[in-house]
């Protein structure tokens, strides 16, 4: 898909528009930078938008989380923008019990600010 | 009083009750209004014992195309546009059904399982009940229940055991077409309704008349509150009584389950709304409706503020009140007032639609009026703790090893 190769190049620099966000178990997950910055953590690790990353390539890694429960999270940022506050109808976000406990864990242990 | 930002919820529509071919002082009132589990019909109790079967998504789309006029007693509902799916299955009807009596409650009933209820065993009765059964079940002043179908206005069935009004009915959420009454003759009676409408069980415990009952999402446990302060939790597996609720000062006239199960509302007379733990008792929230809050003498009788009904929106964030100070009120669980309000005179009951998306409420003249539900994205935190509080009641969770701040969030003490 197009999309995907203009996605790796725009990971680099300081106007990147998509950030690579990497679990434990090697998955890399590619997501829009803007996006990615609705979490206090990750605007913390990789500098707010426009600003120098401290991380040049705009990467963050997460050495604790699952690419289960970091997928999940891909995806709430998805939903979240999707359907902004004012919308009537917003359909649910299935979360899978055995998981749910473990992203719970991991969103508030790492102090994520995800509102 | 403190103050606070007071957002006026948006109206979307209104359906009026018809002109009564007589001049009568009572009979009229609308005591209850319901939505179809698929979403696909609204019934309101019209006053003066009929019943109106709407088909929700033509009755929207007339809101829209009208404005907030409301298209009321065309006998035909006609769309002026084609519809695309008009194919296999006949067009939703709309349906004017006369019960014979008053109609108290109204509940619908599918045997197509909500989803996010544990599996049941579907066996073969009888009297058997297609893949897409959709019933009605009206319960009546002289303590009838009246079950028709929803698609062709039909009677179907006629149980008869209640001595007195019949003034709540629900259905279970998994699907078994398994149907509870709750009637002032003080009891609770269960209903298989795809055993050809046999009564199982009577519930016996109220000293008073029964108000209201309802299920919690994973059909475990029944709720019925009624009169002097009852408010009861049901193991229906058993038909045995887990507890009461200790906490209301005057009557409490109306309950209902969060989505997860993990919480309880009630509504009562004494002007204030409960949010309930269900698994332990606990009281963990309370909305007042009178500020300051009434003694408990004052709270016991005729104050003026008595709240009517209480409804729990489906995003499990939201509360809905019907109170006598004329108003609706939308609530957040995290919050201790109403987030959006609006004016309604002499509201009796409420509901929230299937998708959560419209709050119907009906008064004491036979209308019905909706506005739309304050709806955001909830935080990814409040959609694990839905998640997790579907399968795991309290007690589980508070041996879960994980840090305090998380286990009173899980546990909605926060």
């Amino acid at each position: 898909m197009d999309g995907e190769e203009k996605t790796c190049g725009g990971c680099e620099g300081p106007d990147a528009m998509y950030v690579k966000l990497i679990s434990s178990d090697g998955h890399e997950f590619i997501a829009k930078r803007e996006h990615a910055l609705t979490s206090g953590t990750i605007k913390t690790t990789l500098g707010g938008p426009g600003q120098s990353a401290v991380n040049e390539t705009n990467e963050v890694n997460f050495r604790e989380i699952p690419s289960r429960v970091l997928s999940k999270v891909c995806m709430y940022f998805m939903y979240k923008v999707r359907y902004p506050n004012s919308s009537t109808e917003v359909p649910e976000l299935p979360i899978a019990p055995e998981i749910a406990l473990e992203l719970l864990m991991d969103v508030s242990f790492l102090d994520w600010e995800i509102k | 009083m403190a103050a606070f930002p007071l957002i006026r919820s948006r109206t979307i529509g209104e359906l009026l009750a018809p002109a009564a071919p007589f001049d009568k002082k009572c009979g009229r009132e609308n005591w209850t209004v319901a939505f179809a589990p698929d979403g696909s019909y609204f019934a309101w109790s019209q006053g003066h014992r009929t019943v109106k079967l709407v088909p929700w998504s033509q009755c929207l789309q007339n809101f829209l195309l009208h404005g907030t006029k409301n298209v009321t007693n065309s006998s035909s509902l006609r769309l002026p546009r084609q519809n695309s799916d008009g194919g296999q299955k006949n067009k939703p009807r709309e349906h004017i059904i006369d019960c014979g009596d008053i109609v108290w409650s109204l509940a619908f009933g599918s045997s197509v399982p909500e989803k996010q209820s544990r599996c049941v065993n579907i066996e073969w009765h009888r009297f058997r009940f297609g893949q897409d059964q959709l019933l009605l079940a009206t319960g009546l002043n002289n303590g009838r229940i009246k079950i028709w179908d929803v698609y062709t206005g039909k009677l179907l069935l006629n149980l008869v055991d209640h001595t007195e009004v019949v003034r709540d009915l629900t259905f279970a959420p998994d699907g078994s077409l398994i149907l509870v009454s709750a009637s002032r003759d003080k009891t609770l009676r269960v209903w298989d309704l795809k055993d050809d409408g046999n009564m199982m069980k009577v519930l016996r415990g109220h000293q008073n008349w029964v108000y209201s009952c309802a299920f919690s999402p994973d059909s475990s446990i029944l709720c019925s509150v009624g009169a002097s302060k009852a408010v009861f939790l049901w193991n229906m597996d058993k038909y045995t009584m887990i507890r009461k609720l200790e906490g209301h000062h005057h009557d409490v006239v109306a309950c209902d389950f969060s989505p997860d199960g993990a919480l309880l509302a009630t509504a009562s007379y004494d002007t204030r709304v409960y949010i309930w733990d269900p698994h332990n008792g606990d009281i963990l929230m309370e909305f007042g409706h009178l500020f300051p809050p009434p003694t408990p003498i004052f709270a016991g009788g005729a104050n003026d503020r008595w709240v009517r009904s209480v409804s729990f929106s489906h995003d499990g964030l939201h509360v809905a009140s019907l109170a006598d100070d004329k108003m609706v009120r939308f609530w957040r669980i995290d919050e201790d007032y109403p987030v959006q309000v609006a004016p309604l005179s002499n509201g009796l009951c409420c509901a929230f639609s299937t998708d959560g998306s419209v709050l119907a409420a009906g008064t004491h003249d036979g209308s019905v009026y909706f506005w739309a539900t304050p709806r955001q994205v909830p935080s990814l935190q409040h959609l694990c703790r839905m998640s997790v509080r579907r399968v795991m009641p309290t007690q589980e969770v508070q041996e879960l090893p994980i840090p305090s701040k998380l286990l009173e969030f899980l546990s909605y003490r926060i």
